[in-house]
């Protein structure tokens, strides 16, 4: 896989905003990397940093956000270095991003074939309206939606069909790389599954890598073959999604999050939640953030940032494997 | 289950609601004749997805709206269309926590007159035993320092902090049963497991019954006795929780559990409709018909009734997997 040209490429990515109380880190030096064709999840809680990092690779960090350090690269290209211009182009012929409310995320006095057609001419100058047509079309099929919608307006279509029409707006550049941010967090669990099911089967022929930020475990697992898990901004584990069928050898995080979610259908119906709450990231605790919850904690937790540690083909950064090979970025 | 006819029974409920289609008036009706009884101390889990009416059920067991026709009993006490005192007094044995802990909570309030004002009004305590009742219930929600947390507002506590108040609110009337309509839904996963069990372990403490609302089957199932699966109006199944995940006998709680994240036995649905359910009054059939793999003409004409497999699992539909 390592032989491949990666799709996404993120080194030691900070995010900052600027707020009354001094500049908050919001992603705190992350690193990533996206293989072609590749599902990789992100998980992590409400302000653990996930959808700030999304719009950093974007380019759309908007207000006082801004990309405090590191490198954010989509097919090699440095997307900070981009003029304003070029970066119209890159958008979306490159890389593309689904957000989470399809409501919103469309425009609700413009029909389907209209949007479609926008994104596509907005994107590339050099397309003509019958083109661009046919393309809307085309892709209308690709998400099993009846080509009768193209004349319907986003509030004529249920919610499913909408986040289809905004899937189908992602991919319409065929770009290299799709953020999807909590696509189906909205929806109801059956119609979840059939965009669930509707995106692997598009990408097994059009071939895109997924960046897929959720907060839910179970479905990121069966979805993606990697997982990344956030806290506080931090990525403290990254791990093949076979791996969290596991318990052991895991971020205390990790192993929280995993002993947190009723199962469906085991044996043993007991779960335990983490105990206290996600911290507040202006008053950040010292040494590893998760420290005031863990159950693991020792001296070294409170007053050291863990390194990074290479567990199986997996990353921790976790002060419990220390002995472990370090990984170091530059 | 016992002979008593149970601490809430509802027997043929319907609810409906005007609606204006096509200019002319007509009826949606949300709850569609639905039975069921919920025991001293069981928690039944209310699983269907957006549109089915939970929600509506839960409202107007909370009496916060007045079913059509039908009857809700609760503690032999018939409630279905009380006012006034009456209903202030209900209030007493039954309290509902929301969704939505940011906007359930007053937020120009704190915590202890959220909690305090149902202790002055429905329990009359004053001064040293008001003071002791706040203090003793706030710790048993684990709103723990309680010097601290007490003089904050909603503002300044996270999401499961505001659903623990709510909680205290609610128990603070010392209530026999709960509505609990998808009061996890909206937190973070690290604290979802925190507030189900602590209100699995109220459960016990207060003797509580509970009518859980969610969509997700899995905490349906972790919390719940047994789980009564609705659509469209009407209840599609019931059963209790390990029955109903591992032998569903209905279409629709196979399709509920193919698609639920996590399952190990992933089928591919079959491909139907993800059409919402008509709920227009004077409809036919079962309301499921028109997404069921299995559907004939039968189902298209005439409604199943809620029949017994066995003894504790009842399904409605003419096909059903046995």
């Amino acid at each position: 896989m390592s032989q491949q040209r990666p799709v996404l490429e993120l080194e030691n990515v900070s995010v900052a905003y600027d707020s009354d109380k001094g500049p908050v880190q919001a992603v705190n030096r992350v690193n990533l990397t996206l293989y072609p064709e590749e599902i990789v999840g992100l998980v992590g809680e409400s302000g653990s940093g996930k959808s700030t990092l999304a719009y950093a690779i974007m380019r759309l960090l908007k207000g006082s956000a801004y990309l405090a350090e590191g490198t954010i690269r989509v097919m090699g290209q440095n997307v900070y270095n981009l003029s304003k211009k070029e970066l119209r182009q890159f958008r979306w012929s490159q890389m593309a991003m689904v957000f989470q409310s399809a409501m919103s995320a469309l425009n609700p006095v413009m029909t389907v074939e209209e949007q479609i057609i926008d994104t596509l001419r907005t994107h590339r100058r050099d397309m003509s309206l019958s083109q661009a047509r046919k393309r809307a079309e085309e892709l209308l099929n690709l998400v099993s939606i009846d080509l009768k919608h193209l004349r319907s307006f986003p509030h004529q279509l249920s919610g499913g069909m909408r986040q289809r029409v905004v899937i189908a707006i992602a991919i319409a550049l065929d770009p290299a790389f799709v953020i999807m941010d909590e696509p189906t967090t909205a929806l109801d669990v059956v119609v979840q599954r059939s965009i669930l099911d509707q995106i692997q089967e598009i990408q097994r022929y059009v071939h895109f890598a997924i960046l897929f930020i959720s907060h839910d475990f179970s479905l990121v697992a069966e979805l993606a073959s990697r997982v990344a898990i956030m806290y506080a901004g931090r990525l403290v584990e990254v791990t093949n999604s076979g791996r969290l069928q596991l318990l052991e050898n895991h971020h205390p995080y990790t192993e929280g999050l995993l002993r947190a979610i009723p199962k469906l259908t085991a044996d043993e119906v007991t779960i335990e939640g983490i105990p206290g709450y996600p911290p507040d990231l202006v008053d950040l605790p010292t040494g590893c953030a998760f420290h005031p919850r863990c159950p693991r904690v020792f001296a070294d937790c409170m007053t050291d940032r863990p390194e990074l540690y290479q567990i199986e083909d997996g990353l921790v950064e976790c002060h419990l494997f220390k002995g472990a090979k370090e990984v170091h970025y530059v | 289950m016992s002979e008593s006819p149970g601490l809430v029974a509802v027997s043929d409920l319907y609810v409906r609601f005007p609606i204006r289609s096509k200019g002319k008036k007509a009826y949606i009706t949300p709850v569609d004749h639905v039975s069921f009884a919920i025991e001293r101390g069981e928690v039944l889990s209310l699983v269907g997805e957006s549109g089915s009416g939970k929600t509506t059920i839960g409202k107007a067991l909370m009496r916060i709206l007045e079913p059509t026709s039908g009857t809700i009993t609760v503690a032999q006490r018939d409630v279905t269309h009380i006012r006034g005192n009456a209903l202030v007094e209900y209030r007493r044995d039954v309290q509902m926590i929301f969704q939505d802990p940011f906007g359930s909570l007053n937020p120009v309030r704190t915590v202890e007159q959220h909690v305090m004002f149902p202790l002055r009004k429905h329990r009359n305590l004053k001064d040293a035993a008001l003071q002791e009742a706040l203090e003793s219930l706030l710790e048993r929600v684990g709103l723990t320092p309680v010097a601290e947390i007490r003089v904050k507002n909603p503002h300044e506590l996270s999401g499961g902090q505001r659903q623990r108040v709510a909680i205290a609110r609610a128990l603070a009337v010392n209530p026999k049963f709960l509505v609990a309509d998808e009061p996890i839904s909206m937190l973070d996963v690290s604290i979802r497991a925190g507030i189900l069990r602590l209100m699995n372990d109220l459960k016990a403490d207060y003797n509580l019954s509970y009518l859980y609302i969610t969509h997700d089957l899995a905490s349906a199932r972790y919390f719940g006795d047994r789980i009564m699966v609705m659509y469209g109006g009407q209840i599609m199944e019931t059963a209790k929780s390990n029955e109903l995940v591992r032998k569903p006998a209905h279409p629709y709680t196979r399709l509920l559990l193919a698609a639920t994240p996590g399952n190990p036995v992933r089928q591919a649905l079959p491909e139907t409709s993800n059409a919402a359910p008509n709920l227009l009054e004077g409809r036919k059939g079962c309301p499921f018909a028109d997404r069921c793999p299995f559907v004939t003409e039968l189902c298209r004409e005439t409604a199943p009734q809620l029949l017994s497999v066995d003894a504790a699992h009842s399904v409605a539909c003419h096909h059903p997997i046995v």
